[in-house]
């Protein structure tokens, strides 16, 4: 399903990161740098002038080496990092899962993290309480959250990070290479989950260094180089140049 | 930040779960809180009777009240840099009010003076100290006092991300702070001419403002409530300016 209406929209969006030449962790050292007028700073552009937009019930993969920039363009998106230059503007709740579990307190027990990380992720006491059973249900973690969550393996804590995150429909879903984890029965819940998601109109962006994911999963796909965009068509045009890229047998036109 | 107030249930929970390690660490937790207050007034009326001698009635309850003052504030600014600091990671990976950290530290920070205010009025009621009904201003004080402290939290919290040193120094400013500040000591003791160090000190008015309704059972005097007043607003204004100005960079610098 996709129509017209644009949920996520960039326009000349940069990002930079300004790393200090000299390294200035204390404060002390910064008052020295500071008024020796010593302070410099290395300039690091992650993405460079990107332009794209996004439709609602678009499924949208990004590709790329690593350091291309495909984190920090989801981050941008999400909401996390605020671009240097440009514009981004979302529609609709985002529910970024750039990492399963981040928020997650080893000390409290698996309920209460259901409802620390839901909150986190910008839901009410009441929507969760409503959707308590369905996550629990989920997750199929059972008894075990009753316990201090310090005692799970990674499989669990990614079951219960991806169970809350997505336990309401967004309208935007951003993921960010979190499905390696989890057995394989989990994965194909998480792929069945998505795949609903998708049926039901959500925008979904997809970073991922498996080509087949990307193949699977979406229609469009961007390919970043440098922080600047190489590509952005359908899937097959843009892996197939992809492909070739990293064989060798193409090179990118250099701006 | 003018989305805080979606985010008013994450709060709440930030508070309870600050409020929950506090008290579970140790087992007597909860007593201590009032308890800690209550070792340090032993102390210091010990000391400060029996060494250096100023003729203030009721010494006990003056001190009291000042290291309560004392203790919200500055348990509250190192801990709400400490709780931005100890969240940054988190800020990296979902994009949540950054505020909502300190501000929680402050409210979890009203609800452990509250919960000292039990043992003062016991030691109110011990010493015959008369209650007067200007303790009904203490909200306002209190509210005065929370304000201020927010502000200064959200103005150094992001520091304190970006040096690793940040607490360290605060803590030095601190430890100079309480000296600076009269709260177990009276500004009649301050040789006159170091009395403007104090008469400056932006955190004397707020602390006078909470303790007058309970120590002189009046409702503090326009003078230090303006002061009061003034010095609350500007910390709160600069607190917020400076968040709003520095919070965006904190995911870059974890």
């Amino acid at each position: 399903m996709t129509t017209d209406r644009k949920v996520v929209e960039v326009r000349g969006m940069s990002l930079c990161y300004r790393l200090a030449k000299q390294k200035i962790p204390s404060l002390k050292e910064y008052a020295i740098h500071f008024i020796r007028g010593s302070l410099a700073y290395e300039e690091l552009w992650a993405l460079r002038d990107l332009s794209l937009s996004i439709g609602e019930g678009e499924t949208v993969g990004v590709v790329g080496r690593n350091g291309a920039g495909k984190s920090t363009l989801l981050k941008v998106v999400s909401g996390v990092l605020k671009p240097s230059r440009g514009t981004v503007t979302r529609r609709g709740w985002v529910a970024p899962i750039l990492e399963l579990g981040t928020g997650f307190d080893f000390e409290l027990t698996g309920y209460e993290n259901i409802y620390l990380n839901a909150l986190l992720l910008g839901r009410q006491r009441k929507e969760i309480d409503e959707r308590l059973e369905q996550i629990v249900e989920f997750s199929g973690l059972g008894d075990f959250l009753r316990s201090p969550i310090r005692n799970y393996s990674t499989g669990m804590l990614a079951r219960l990070g991806f169970s809350i995150a997505t336990a309401w429909k967004p309208d935007v879903l951003i993921l960010d290479e979190v499905l390696g984890v989890g057995d394989a029965r989990f994965l194909k819940r998480c792929e069945q989950r998505i795949e609903g998601f998708h049926q039901a109109g959500t925008t979904i962006l997809i970073v991922s260094h498996d080509p087949d994911a990307v193949r699977k999963n979406c229609r469009r796909c961007l390919w970043l180089e440098q922080g600047r965009m190489v590509a952005d068509g359908p899937t097959e045009e843009t892996l197939d140049r992809y492909k070739r890229f990293s064989e060798g047998k193409e090179t990118v036109p250099q701006v | 930040m003018t989305d805080l107030l979606s985010y008013r249930d994450l709060v709440f929970a930030l508070v309870v779960r600050d409020l929950k390690v506090r008290y579970r660490r140790s087992t007597i937790g909860f007593l201590w809180t009032m308890l800690q207050p209550l070792l340090t007034m032993l102390v210091l009326s010990m000391v400060f009777s029996a060494l250096f001698r100023f003729d203030l009635p009721n010494y006990p309850v003056y001190a009291l009240a000042g290291i309560m003052f004392w203790n919200f504030f500055s348990q509250s600014i190192i801990s709400s840099m400490n709780s931005l600091k100890g969240n940054a990671h988190l800020l990296t990976k979902i994009p949540v009010p950054k505020a909502v950290f300190p501000l929680a530290t402050v409210i979890a920070g009203i609800v452990n003076l509250l919960f000292a205010m039990v043992p003062l009025f016991a030691i109110l009621v011990v010493t015959g100290h008369s209650i007067r009904p200007a303790v009904l201003f203490l909200p306002v004080s209190i509210l005065l006092a929370a304000l201020f402290t927010l502000g200064a939290g959200l103005l150094l919290s992001p520091m304190a991300v970006f040096f690793y040193d940040t607490i360290e120094m605060i803590n030095v400013v601190m430890t100079l702070l309480v000296y600076m500040t009269p709260i177990f000591y009276p500004m009649e003791i301050v040789p006159e001419h170091y009395r403007w160090a104090v008469r400056f000190n932006p955190l004397r008015s707020v602390l006078e403002v909470f303790r007058d309704p309970i120590y002189n059972g009046k409702i503090p005097p326009v003078s230090h409530l303006t002061v009061a007043i003034v010095v609350t607003v500007l910390a709160l204004v600069v607190g917020v300016v400076a968040f709003r100005r520095s919070s965006d960079r904190i995911p870059f610098y974890v």
